[in-house]
């Protein structure tokens, strides 16, 4: 009982003496004389924002675009998962495009994108589904493939169809692997959907950051990088808090999450 | 070394009233009640009981791995509280006890890189420790690349190149086939003729704790004590076929499987 | 879950599985030919386009083949390439060091995590704008944001690791009283070495997106400056060189710590296969 309280009582301390630290060298250190903003200013700043409406408005953009491109993702990427996971010759078919395309960032298209669909939301939509789809399609195909044969087996000798055995034995054996690779794109939709504004002109809150930057308003940048800082972990809590909520039923997650 | 010899060595491991409970979130689970028995320097002790009964716990607490709840655990008269020295310990789950990633020698190998001995001795521990257990031409090779008895094997290797006075092992022939035990048997008595080492095995083998001991401490009830502790004397010198053809064996095996029989 | 298995494993297995009545020539003909089929695709279709923003193939491979004969050009690529390896090997060293103080150091830990994770939770790119606007727009700036934005995968993949050690070996290193300098360098990096490869796998990822956002963002060296710059001014050819070159960057720098991955960690691919099978 007391070992919780004495971390938690430590990581409090830790964060104070960060903020500290922060307070300090931009008031009196070598960095007093350079632009960085102290972290009175900042914090008093971003609680200003709060009760903005510029705010609340950056974020609702970028929250709608995240998630609008994370279930678009979702959905073609586990239509084509299963696709692939069903079927030797379309895994065949798409293994070098996936493989090829899987490590590469949606920044690299943002030039193209950007210029075929302007600095719109359907542009920062896009980049998010483009840097989700793969994973979760790669995830979905593994899910779908990894599922037992004898499951699979029993499900024919008891008479149920293709159509029967899709759904009511292969997809749920694989809503693990699906849940998983959604939990951890959550915090990439999230990111993706910031280059959007801050790279591509998109609306939310990567403009709000560059607009703070090129004014040379420290105190403004600062307080909305803090304001993401806030927005990703809530991000990284709310998917980890749904994965395990939509699937604390099912026995391999059980193994796995231990 | 005569059993009579033997007998009058100084003790080297002394278990006074040892007791052992594990802190658990359901509270404090009493595993040893009470423990007492000593080893005698040059000594080969077995203890055997059923499973469960807490004999790797007791082994974790002469080694120093584990705190002791109440009594005393003595090496040459001082309290072990922590890794002695002088010990060397093979552990039950041999499998997690190598490190996968080094070779079979550097296995074998790390330990001795503290004891600064010359060059040439170290190389003839590691050379002789595998050829004793039969691993000889196995050097470069890594642990997942060889069968679980090879494995337990190169944790045997690796604890008698580490020449300690105490060599500790838990179950440590469980899984090598019956011709690989009987050699490796024989090793034990041959490492305790040739350094004079002081010898513990847990073991299930009856037979086994009969052929290798002076000393067999049975275990019994949960927590656990000290239900007999039957002094073998067959002397220093055994063979496979005949010690284990002599009249006494037979006796000594059936009065063990008894008391075991009684304890589980 | 971990994500081991890779897709050309999968692929392997259901070839071999045989699980389709498909013969084994026509799975491997297919593998073969797709992107063959593509990119042919992606030539006759553009190949007398007159969308301004998809310009023919042929057009831009001649322009690459132009451009890479440009110095201007080579330094672009070699900017990137350099800030990007640079970085990524600072923010791995220093992550696996800190990571390891933090791993071993348990008070440490319980003091500065939080603060790590708050700093790991902010969208890499968003360090930027704070460094271009502390120090403007030169390289350290980028190579600063670079390095910091990869440092958190590493750092915390590494703190997890070592505190994920095999508990048998941990009482190994103890009996037979290894000493630190032996134990941390044959025993627990070792043993978390799974993990901080993931993690520097990951870091790897975000010191690719942050180079690139960090050229982007007002600078005028490096190939994401270059590729920007193209779109802005229209030389739509010139950007989709920029593309192609930054795309096979990205996939060419993950293959090879893919294989040097698999290289390192050997033997805890063996002994997993072994697992598997037993
Ligand atoms: N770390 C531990 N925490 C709590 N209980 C334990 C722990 N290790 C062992 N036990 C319990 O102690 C008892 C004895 O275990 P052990 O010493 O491994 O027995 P043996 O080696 O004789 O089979 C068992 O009931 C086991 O569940
Ligand atoms: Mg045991």
């Amino acid at each position: 009982m007391r070992v919780p309280l004495l971390r938690t009582g430590a990581g409090a301390a830790g964060a104070v003496a960060a903020l500290g630290a922060w307070q300090l060298a931009a008031t009196a250190g070598p960095l007093a004389d350079s632009p960085l903003p102290s972290a009175a200013d900042s914090i008093g700043r971003l609680a200003g924002l709060f009760a903005t409406p510029e705010l609340w408005r950056a974020l609702g953009d970028t929250v709608v675009m995240a998630v609008a491109g994370l279930l678009l993702a979702t959905v073609v990427g586990v239509l084509l998962g299963v696709g692939i996971g069903t079927s030797p010759l379309a895994m065949h078919a798409t293994r070098v495009p996936l493989e090829f395309l899987k490590p590469i960032p949606p920044i690299v298209i943002l030039p193209v994108v950007v210029l075929v669909l302007g600095p719109t939301m359907a542009m920062g939509v896009f980049l998010v589904f483009f840097g989700c789809f793969v994973a979760i399609a790669v995830q979905s195909a593994a899910g779908v493939f990894d599922t037992d044969p004898v499951a699979r087996a029993t499900g024919r000798s008891y008479g149920m169809g293709r159509g029967e055995i899709l759904t009511r034995i292969v997809l749920p054996s694989a809503l693990p692997y699906i849940g998983t690779a959604i939990r951890v794109a959550a915090p990439t939709s999230l990111i993706v959907a910031v280059v959007a504004g801050l790279l591509g002109g998109g609306p939310g809150l990567g403009q709000s950051l560059l607009l703070a930057q090129i004014s040379g308003d420290q105190a403004q940048l600062f307080a909305y990088v803090l304001a993401l800082g806030i927005l990703g972990l809530l991000v990284q809590g709310l998917s980890q808090w749904g994965e395990r909520r939509l699937l604390h039923w099912h026995p391999q997650y059980r193994k796995e999450a231990r | 070394m005569t059993s009579d010899t033997l007998r009058d060595a100084p003790v080297r491991l002394s278990v006074r009233g040892l007791a052992k409970s594990y802190d658990t979130k359901r509270g404090s689970v009493p595993v040893i009640a009470d423990l007492t028995f000593d080893v005698r320097v040059g000594e080969i002790a077995c203890i055997v009981g059923p499973s469960g009964i807490g004999k790797t716990t007791l082994l974790k607490c002469l080694t120093g791995l584990q705190s002791i709840s109440s009594g005393q655990a003595l090496i040459d008269g001082r309290p072990i509280d922590g890794p002695p020295e002088e010990m060397a310990l093979v552990f039950q789950e041999y499998t997690r006890s190598l490190m996968p990633w080094l070779t079979v020698e550097k296995n074998v190998r790390l330990p001795l890189n503290h004891l600064r001995l010359p060059a040439a001795e170290r190389e003839e521990r590691i050379r002789g420790a595998l050829a004793a257990v039969g691993l000889a031409g196995a050097e470069s090779k890594y642990p997942w690349q060889l069968s679980g008895g090879m494995q337990q094997r190169v944790a045997i290797a690796r604890a008698i190149a580490y020449r300690p006075e105490v060599l500790v092992m838990d179950e440590p022939f469980a899984s090598v086939d019956a011709q690989t035990r009987f050699e490796l048997e024989d090793l034990c008595l041959r490492i305790r003729e040739q350094f004079g080492m002081t010898i513990v095995v847990v073991t299930h083998d009856i037979d086994e704790a009969v052929y290798l001991s002076d000393r067999v401490i049975v275990l019994g009830e949960r927590p656990a004590r000290v239900t007999e502790i039957i002094d073998v004397d067959f002397g220093g010198a055994r063979d496979q076929l005949t010690t284990r053809a002599v009249p006494e064996f037979a006796e000594l095996r059936s009065e063990v499987f008894e008391l075991i029989r009684k304890a589980g | 879950m971990v994500f081991t298995s890779s897709i050309p494993a999968r692929t392997s297995v259901a070839r071999r599985a045989g699980r389709s009545g498909t013969p084994r020539w026509v799975l491997i003909g297919t593998e073969v030919l797709v992107p063959i089929v593509l990119l042919a695709l992606w030539w006759v279709a553009s190949a007398n386009s007159t969308n301004a923003f998809f310009p023919p193939l042929q057009v831009i491979l001649e322009r690459l083949v132009q451009l890479v004969q440009t110095p201007a050009f080579l330094v672009d690529v070699g900017s990137s390439v350099g800030n990007l390896l640079l970085s990524f090997v600072l923010a791995s060293v220093i992550g696996v060091l800190l990571g390891a103080a933090l791993g071993l150091v348990r008070p440490l830990a319980w003091f500065v995590e939080p603060t790590i994770h708050f700093f790991r939770a902010i969208p890499p790119v968003a360090l930027v704008p704070i460094f271009v606007s502390l120090i403007g727009f030169g390289n350290e700036t980028r190579i600063i944001s670079i390095t910091l934005a990869a440092l958190f995968p590493v750092l915390i993949s590494t703190m997890d690791g070592i505190r994920g050690t095999e508990p048998t070996l941990a009482m190994v290193s103890r009996v037979y009283r290894i000493g630190w300098f032996d134990r941390l360098v044959s025993v627990t990096l070792p043993a978390a070495s799974p993990r901080i490869l993931s993690g520097m796998q990951v870091s790897l990822i975000t010191a690719f997106v942050v180079m690139i956002a960090s050229e982007m963002l007002g600078s005028s060296t490096g190939l994401g400056a270059a590729t920007l710059l193209a779109q802005q001014s229209f030389a739509i050819a010139d950007m989709w060189v920029g593309i192609l070159v930054l795309g096979v960057i990205g996939y060419a720098t993950t293959a090879v710590f893919t294989l040097f991955r698999r290289r390192v960690l050997r033997w805890y691919l063996a002994s997993q296969q072994q697992e598997k099978n037993a």
